[in-house]
């Protein structure tokens, strides 16, 4: 019955995918825990924190596919918001530690007695609160994405200009986290974590747990975009594309649409670098990179924009494609990826779910084609045989 | 590689010091009262050099100095003085000859003390400041100077008397006052005297020494007034002095910001196309002199001094037919697609770092800056290098240039007449598709020629192109797309203003502080300092 | 108040300047339009048709001036959004419809109803809503092409469906910039035939160059040269005037 209600309400294909994701939320963990390592089906334990990533990274290329795909909005800053979830996440865990770490000060993480610190500054206090963390890797990612699209959005910042400013806010928030007297850990950043939940992060059960945790935050919003990309609101928004103008003619406030889509978007980015720490075990500033939010972007261009699901698949298939290149041919990945930039903007300008709609509709197009031939076939055969009877 | 071109400047100017002290100098040091030297005991060695001092022979001095570094030695035979360097040939210490045929067991070293070296130093210094030579009495002044020792004090008076230069003259007083102001004997009016000389002449040596001198409690309140007054005064200038050194420095770096994004002006500016890989324009012009200047080291070594005038057409050249190819390969299929441009040209900036990633290597090469490019001038309180200053001459060129080829000539005609109506141009028989090209490659040509400049004060990395991008992006939409003018005045303002923020914020936090200022600044205007008006600017 | 209302024009303009680096674009503009009227205005390329249709719909700020709305409403210190929310609608000179949309989408947004970003993530759609639509579809002649994607209809059929979604936003003044520009005569006579429809229930501004289609409309003409009103009256009135005359032929 739910799949019913899943099927009537999100279509086919998103209907599958949530399901597919939920499946391998219970599925992997199961096969890496319960089955013995000589099972063909078993799912080597260093191999669930890694999937875990991928599809961390797939949540931030769902969230940038928001904004990009149904707004219009390139941001080339989403990274940003995803390591301001990271360190929401990592400031937790390193609360988490107390006092076992090097200098087992039970109050301060290492860095800052290193850094002959006193006490911890204000805005370290509550994260030793998981509760207040979580709202934080919402809340942060969040207020930061309104202020900015506020001031953005009101006077009209769009296209490429957009783009360029939301690159500079995360170059300089790249900037700022290498200082040690931000608090953040300069640039080492976070690490050395070592339990969650009071649980061990080096437990295969607790990288289970995540993993799942990944799979079913992943699916979960992907149906909260879904349903907001059915929604009228959602057709306000893939609207803003075609004609802003004509949006705000017909009474619609565009900035607060786009300020809608932008800070959600914003937070299930923080979503996903919250999900990504404790499962790579670090945050450094490093994740503020202009190019790591560059190549989200073309996560969500090979998937495909503006389909949610392309953006999902796209995330998964170029980090896999990442994590063996760099493996196998270092030298070779950043051509693979520059080529990449440039044949999907060349050739695929609609990405793979762009390409196999493509296709299908051919495929359509031609069976319609052929019926139609096997339909007007037979009353010619009639229509001949009286010329032939003569 | 960088180390042996020192090597060979130092060489070379050693050389031509050498030389200048043969002619100068001909006579002989007195043979005698240099191998005194090597008689009498530790004692007797003050009078020693009194003696050699008093014969006024510029050419004792080699002796003294390396009596003073403990390189001289006597022949245990017959007593003759010789100079042995750690390293290099013994000489003869009278004559200055070389000595061959001889063995550092057959010499015994001429012991020296603290005192005796003082002693030593004072009888250079002495000698120098009595030197025929201007330049050498300059030379000895300026140490005197810099040390502000008391026991230099009768030194610099004596010399006052005889000077005949005027300008030596005044730094001689200056010197004097230095030390007469340290002096606890000198009396009210010799205080006067020197703080009214430090006054005029300015400095933190000079400032120093003032504020050291109100802080004593054996003055009179008048002369405490006047040192106070004096203090004041040279705060002020020195303030003055500081805020035109931000200036230069702003200015400075809004050179090389404009270097940066005056490519950039052209083809974000003018052709609207969004260029990621215009970074990477500036980093093939910067590998190109690098290359140039490897060819030249290692077949032409006697024209390096014109390797930058060389490497700039071939910069441009290189840099601008990788635009022509990009222009012709990919973007013209992305013309009013600009998120796209965007992601494609970002891509083949990923490309052409990691090429010469592998065909250079990932570390840091070494550019050699030509002499002319090297040293300093000093103007006032200002202090300006050599480098830098060519860089700003060299920025408003490229500017100049520019504006004349857009303004000028039939290309930039061209060029003007399709960005603004492409159908209208081209019903006119212009070639817009070639235009468009070698718009394209202008721009990068220009981003190239950039490169060869930056080589001269940047790292030249395969990350030299991203350490620029984010800046030029930023100065080319904060001076108002499409305006030449507009990109001058934003790198100059961005750079002056980083440079003041520097201070107060520290480097990075004045760099953030830059970039927030633009964001908010694009939000108020989102079309630059110098934004066109008007409906056709919106349609 | 509703008495004071019905006193007051719809619209109001007075002395309105508006320049664009020097150069005046509307000056010293007066007009006023009443409940209920359709009035055209003509004038030559650069007369300041469009710009007026701007500082009206918020679009430009103007230098100097008075636009009032319904008596008081001013118009200058309100943005687009705001002025389209108080009842004016607007076509532009290129048809702007969303072409991502099937046409049916197009109106649903467009619809009267509350614009707030969560209102209109939860808005349902209502049979009464249906209702209205299909009204719209009919008035505009698109019944047939409801689901068809609004990038492939016809350039005539998009200026359509651009007033049938102004339609659907229940204005109370339209504004219409060049609705028959490239239109068979068969369309436009069936688009002037569809403006006086329209203008029973409410007041319409068109800015138009067809003569034939603005006689057509047989309405009250003001025609614009140089960014200021130079006559004022019926078609042939204002035809007949020499300075009319002069700025169309004599430049």
């Amino acid at each position: 019955m739910i799949t019913a209600k899943l099927l009537s309400r999100f279509g086919l294909s998103a209907s599958a995918l949530i399901v597919a994701l939920l499946a391998i939320a219970i599925l992997f963990p199961l096969a890496n825990l319960a089955l013995p390592p000589e099972n063909p089906l078993h799912v080597p334990s260093h191999l669930l924190p890694l999937l875990g990533k991928y599809l961390c990274y797939a949540m931030l290329a769902l969230a940038l596919d928001l904004v990009w795909g149904y707004c219009g909005i390139l941001s080339l800053g989403h990274g940003a918001f995803f390591a301001l979830g990271g360190y929401a996440m990592g400031m937790y865990l390193m609360r988490q530690i107390g006092p076992r770490g090097v200098y087992a000060d039970p109050i301060l993480p290492d860095f800052m007695v290193f850094l002959n610190w006193q006490e911890l500054p204000w805005f370290w206090y509550g994260f030793d609160q998981f509760w207040f963390a979580c709202l934080m890797v919402l809340l942060v990612p969040g207020a930061l994405a309104f202020v900015f699209g506020w001031f953005a959005f009101r006077s009209r910042v769009t296209g490429v200009y957009l783009s360029i400013i939301t690159q500079a806010l995360t170059y300089a928030l790249l900037l700022a986290f290498f200082r040690n007297d931000m608090g953040f850990g300069g640039n080492n950043g976070l690490t050395d974590f070592k339990e969650i939940l009071g649980f061990s992060l080096q437990a295969d059960s607790t990288r289970a747990a995540l993993f799942a945790a990944s799979a079913i935050m992943l699916a979960l919003t992907f149906a909260l975009c879904r349903a907001i990309t059915l929604s009228k609101l959602g057709k306000v928004m893939q609207a803003l594309t075609n004609a802003e103008n004509r949006v705000r003619f017909i009474g619609y406030r565009v900035e607060h649409v786009k300020l809608f889509a932008f800070t959600l978007s914003a937070m299930i980015a923080g979503i996903a670098g919250a999900l990504y720490v404790p499962q790579v075990g670090i945050i450094n500033p490093g994740e503020f990179a202009p190019a790591n939010s560059i190549e989200v972007v073309i996560w969500t261009a090979v998937g495909g924009r503006g389909t949610l699901l392309g953006p999902i698949f796209g995330a998964l298939l170029v980090n896999g494609g990442k994590s063996y290149f760099t493996a196998a041919f270092p030298e070779v990945w950043l051509f693979a990826l520059g080529a990449l930039f440039i044949a999907v903007t060349l050739f695929l300008p609609k990405g793979i779910v762009g390409l196999v709609t493509q296709l299908q509709e051919r495929f359509a197009a031609r069976k319609a084609a052929a019926k139609r031939q096997k339909q007007t076939a037979p009353p010619a055969k009639p229509a001949l045989n009286p010329e032939a009877a003569e | 590689m960088y180390s042996k071109l020192l090597q060979l400047v130092a060489s070379a100017l050693l050389v031509v010091v050498a030389l200048s002290f043969q002619s100068a100098h001909a006579e002989p040091a007195p043979q005698q009262l240099v191998n005194a030297l090597a008689t009498g005991k530790l004692k007797q060695k003050p009078a020693q050099i009194e003696a050699l001092a008093a014969t006024k022979n510029p050419a004792i001095i080699p002796v003294l100095q390396a009596l003073i570094e403990g390189e001289l030695f006597y022949l245990k035979n017959d007593g003759q003085v010789v100079i042995a360097p750690q390293s290099g040939p013994m000489i003869d210490a009278a004559t200055g000859k070389p000595l061959s045929g001889l063995n550092k067991s057959s010499l015994k070293k001429i012991k020296a003390n603290n005192k005796v070296r003082r002693i030593a130093r004072a009888a250079i210094a002495k000698l120098t400041l009595q030197s025929p030579v201007l330049a050498e009495r300059q030379a000895a002044v300026e140490a005197l100077f810099k040390a502000a020792k008391p026991e230099s004090l009768s030194l610099l008076l004596e010399a006052q008397k005889n000077e005949t230069d005027p300008q030596l003259q005044t730094r001689l007083a200056q010197a004097i006052a230095l030390i007469s102001l340290q002096d606890k004997a000198a009396t009210a009016k010799a205080q006067q005297a020197a703080i009214a000389q430090l006054r005029s002449l300015g400095g933190q040596q000079a400032l120093a020494l003032l504020q050291a001198f109100t802080a004593r409690d054996d003055i009179a309140p008048q002369e405490k007034e006047a040192a106070t007054r004096a203090v004041e005064a040279i705060e002020k200038s020195m303030a003055l002095w500081g805020i035109g050194q931000n200036v230069w420095y702003g200015l400075s770096l809004g050179s090389v910001l404009l270097l940066a994004a005056i490519g950039l002006a052209i083809t974000f500016g003018v052709m609207g196309i969004i260029n990621m890989a215009h970074g990477e324009m500036v980093m093939l012009g910067a590998y190109t002199t690098f290359v140039v200047q490897e060819v030249i080291r290692s077949s032409f070594p006697g024209v390096f001094e014109y390797s930058l005038a060389i490497a700039l057409p071939l910069a441009f050249l290189v840099a601008g037919s990788v635009g022509f190819a990009m222009e012709r390969g990919i973007i013209r299929f992305l013309y009013g697609r600009p998120l796209e441009t965007l992601l494609a040209t970002w891509g083949v900036s990923l490309v052409l770092q990691q090429a010469v990633r592998s065909i250079f290597g990932p570390t840091n090469k070494q550019v050699g800056n030509p002499e002319w490019m090297s040293g300093a001038y000093e103007l006032g309180g200002l202090m300006l290098t050599a480098n830098r200053l060519w860089i700003l001459a060299f920025a408003l060129l490229v500017f100049a240039l520019l504006l004349v080829v857009l303004r000028r000539t039939r290309f930039g005609l061209q060029m003007r007449a399709v960005t603004q109506n492409r159908r209208m141009a081209a019903s006119m028989g212009i070639r817009t598709p070639w235009v468009d090209a070698f718009t394209f490659a202008l721009g990068s040509g220009i981003a190239g020629i950039a490169g060869v400049a930056l080589s001269q004060i940047a790292n030249v990395s395969p990350n030299l192109g991203q350490t620029y991008i984010i800046d030029s992006f930023m100065v080319v939409v904060f001076g108002g797309v499409g305006n030449l003018w507009g990109t001058l005045v934003g790198a100059m303002t961005l750079g002056v203003a980083n440079k003041f923020l520097e201070p107060y914020a520290g480097a990075v936090l004045a760099k953030i502080l830059t970039l927030v200022f633009i964001i908010l600044f694009i939000q108020k205007r989102p079309r630059g300092l110098f934004a066109q008006k008007g409906r056709a600017v919106e349609a | 108040m509703s008495t004071m209302q019905e006193n007051q024009p719809l619209l109001y303009l007075d002395g309105v300047s508006v320049s664009f680096d020097g150069f005046k674009a509307i000056n010293n503009l007066s007009l006023v339009v009443d409940h209920g009227e359709m009035r055209a205005i003509i004038g030559p390329n650069g007369a300041g048709k469009t710009t007026m249709m701007d500082i009206i719909t918020g679009k430009t700020r103007p230098d100097t001036g008075e636009v009032f709305f319904e008596g008081e409403k001013d118009l200058t210190q309100l943005d687009e959004t705001q002025i389209a929310n108080l009842g004016i609608g607007r076509k532009f000179q290129k048809p702007t419809v969303f072409e991502g949309h099937s046409v049916y989408d197009n109106l649903v947004l467009a619809l009267k109803g509350d614009r707030g970003v969560f209102a209109t993530l939860f808005s349902r759609f209502s049979a009464k809503d249906r209702e209205r639509i299909e009204e719209i579809l009919a008035t505009i002649r698109l019944q047939s092409r409801a689901q068809t994607l609004a990038a492939d209809l016809s350039h005539g059929q998009k200026q359509w469906l651009e007033i049938g979604m102004l339609l659907a936003q229940d204005p109370k003044l339209l504004l219409v910039d060049e609705p028959v520009a490239g239109m068979t005569d068969a369309e436009t006579e069936e688009t002037a035939k569809l403006l006086r429809r329209i203008a029973k229930t409410r007041s319409v501004v068109v800015v138009e160059h067809d003569m034939g289609f603005i006689r057509d409309l047989g309405v009250k003409v003001t025609c614009l040269a140089e960014g200021s009103v130079l006559a004022e009256g019926s078609l042939d009135h204002v035809s007949a005037d020499e300075r009319v005359i002069l700025s169309y032929l004599g430049r």
